[in-house]
């Protein structure tokens, strides 16, 4: 009898920490892209940050072995929104499990439930935080920073940089504390009011930014020029009296119409609007 | 023409080395790659011209605009494409809109080094299978961490070093050739005008179309004030007013 009890004493789960917790969370942050396959992408990531979670919540080696081996299975997701709230939240329902497995319950978080949890949230959370992210916060950064690298600063490079990776790096301890915390209930964090609001306020910053880039940085001007009974018309000229910025727009807008018809085919777009920018140079018209 | 030397190469070849891995403080490498400026700034701290350096990068920046890889899937390579773009522009003193011309052929390039990254860490990490099923921690962590930088310094830092070493004073001598002609006036529109691209890009994956007069509002209203020259920080407050005034007033009509 005294036997049996140290020996279960032995494979009592750990409590998880806030400490376990943040250094998962730096642990993915790191793993990330670095072991991106084919056939998983990014679940080696999840399964090596987890490690320590694991070793401490499953003393038994089969139990380890069975874990490990739970999420190597495909996960593919965004680093801060998809990752920090569902390492978070596998945290939490491998402590549940654990928990279930050394009192010799029921396992009611299964296999199943793991995984269907993780892939149920992984596409939407990576589109969301894809968008927030890389594709508005990211570039806001940049946006700012973009003058300072025209003349020639140093600065210009370093300060996006240096505020994305931090704000990436913090926003996900957030979220994986935040997954952690809530559990199964994680998914909720989305779908809150402060959550939307945040989410549109930040979309519309984001296009009203990319308004100013444009505005700024995509030149498109005419060098079309004629000499009519000695006098002489520069087709620019009257352009920005009449409406001024209509090429720069319609270039922008004739994209955007090319993505909405067909699909977003960044490369095609690149080469397309390369070959008739080309020409139209070539030609004199631009 | 000037040459970069063997240690000016390796040192940009081993850094994009580190980016491309995506090992450099790991999840920091997300913007080091979709973003040129850092390697702009790396290529001109190595070539001791910071400044240039950052004009150049800027331009080819402003093509990359709105570029980043939903699903990992990425069309180009900006961190490569300025790898090499950058140092032939400063050994050949050419324009930042000329260096585009360089920047594009060279990232498309990039992405196609990138899925064969993919293609050789689906080999290596068949054997997480098995060290996960003997719980072999140590194993696991060369498996998945170790193996795929290794792989990834030795595809990238090899090709790099030799495209910059011997590629780059060819390439910057042949764009030189072409300066003043006609080329060169079709380079610069090109380059002026693909700024399009990255903008469209971020508008279409935001997606809201309603929010697209916000769009048009920032663009006509910095066409107008362009002689003010206000700096962007002064837009970007305004545009957080005027999105907060935006959700607030849509909030208090639901409720």
């Amino acid at each position: 009898m005294s036997e049996y009890q140290e020996k279960s004493l032995d494979l009592a789960p750990e409590q998880l920490t806030k400490k376990d917790i943040w250094i998962m969370w730096l642990r993915f942050y790191f793993a990330n892209e670095i072991p991106h396959t084919f056939d998983r992408y990014i679940a080696p990531s999840l399964m090596w940050c987890l490690m320590p979670v694991l070793k401490k919540l499953y003393k038994d080696k089969s139990e380890l072995a069975a874990a490990y081996e739970r999420h190597l299975l495909f996960f593919n997701t965004q680093i801060s929104w998809g990752g920090g709230i569902i390492s978070g939240l596998m945290a939490s329902l491998e402590q549940e499990r654990a928990g279930q497995v050394y009192r010799g319950e029921e396992i009611t978080i299964t296999d199943d439930l793991i995984y269907n949890t993780k892939a149920g949230l992984m596409g939407a959370l990576a589109g969301i935080g894809d968008s927030i992210d890389s594709g508005t916060i990211q570039y806001i950064f940049i946006a700012i920073a973009i003058p300072w690298a025209q003349a020639g600063q140093a600065v210009g490079a370093l300060f996006p940089f240096i505020a994305f990776s931090l704000y990436q790096l913090l926003i996900g301890y957030f979220f994986a504390s935040q997954g952690f915390s809530m559990g199964r209930r994680a998914s909720e964090l989305l779908t809150s009011n402060t959550m939307q609001n945040l989410i549109n306020v930040l979309s519309i910053l984001g296009l009203f930014m990319m308004g100013v880039l444009a505005a700024n940085y995509v030149k498109v001007t005419s060098s079309l020029a004629f000499t009519i009974s000695g006098k002489e018309f520069v087709i620019q000229d009257t352009l920005d009296t009449v409406f001024p910025g209509l090429l720069p727009i319609l270039t922008v807008f004739g994209v955007y119409g090319y993505f909405v018809k067909k699909g977003m085919n960044v490369t095609k777009a690149l080469i397309g609007l390369t070959v008739i920018l080309g020409i139209l140079g070539a030609v004199g018209i631009l | 023409m000037e040459t970069l030397s063997v240690w000016q190469a390796l040192i940009i070849a081993l850094w994009i080395g580190a980016v491309m891995s995506r090992s450099f403080l790991g999840g920091a490498t997300t913007t080091l790659r979709f973003t040129p400026m850092m390697t702009g700034l790396v290529c001109g701290i190595v070539m001791g011209d910071v400044a240039n350096a950052m004009i150049v990068v800027a331009a080819i920046q402003l093509i990359y605009m709105g570029v980043f890889s939903p699903g990992g899937q990425m069309p180009s390579e900006p961190a490569i494409a300025a790898a090499v773009a950058v140092p032939v522009a400063l050994l050949g003193n050419l324009d930042a809109e000329a260096s585009i011309a360089i920047a594009v052929p060279v990232g498309l390039l990039g992405s196609y080094l990138y899925q064969f990254r993919f293609f050789l860490n689906t080999l290596v990490l068949k054997a997480t299978d098995k060290y996960a099923a003997e719980a072999n921690g140590a194993k696991l962590t060369f498996c998945i961490i170790g193996m795929p930088i290794i792989i990834a310094f030795l595809l990238f830092t090899p090709l790099m070093f030799v495209a910059l070493y011997f590629g780059s004073p060819v390439i910057a001598s042949i764009v030189n050739a072409a300066a003043g002609t006609l080329v060169f006036h079709v380079l610069s529109v090109i380059g002026n005008g693909l700024a399009a691209i990255g903008i469209a890009v971020t508008v279409y994956v935001i997606g809201r179309k309603e929010y697209i007069v916000f769009f048009l509002l920032a663009y006509f209203l910095c066409v107008m004030l362009k002689t003010l020259s206000i700096p962007m920080i002064t837009y970007a407050i305004i545009g957080t007013v005027i999105a907060v005034i935006f959700v607030l007033a849509q909030n208090s009509k639901t409720e």
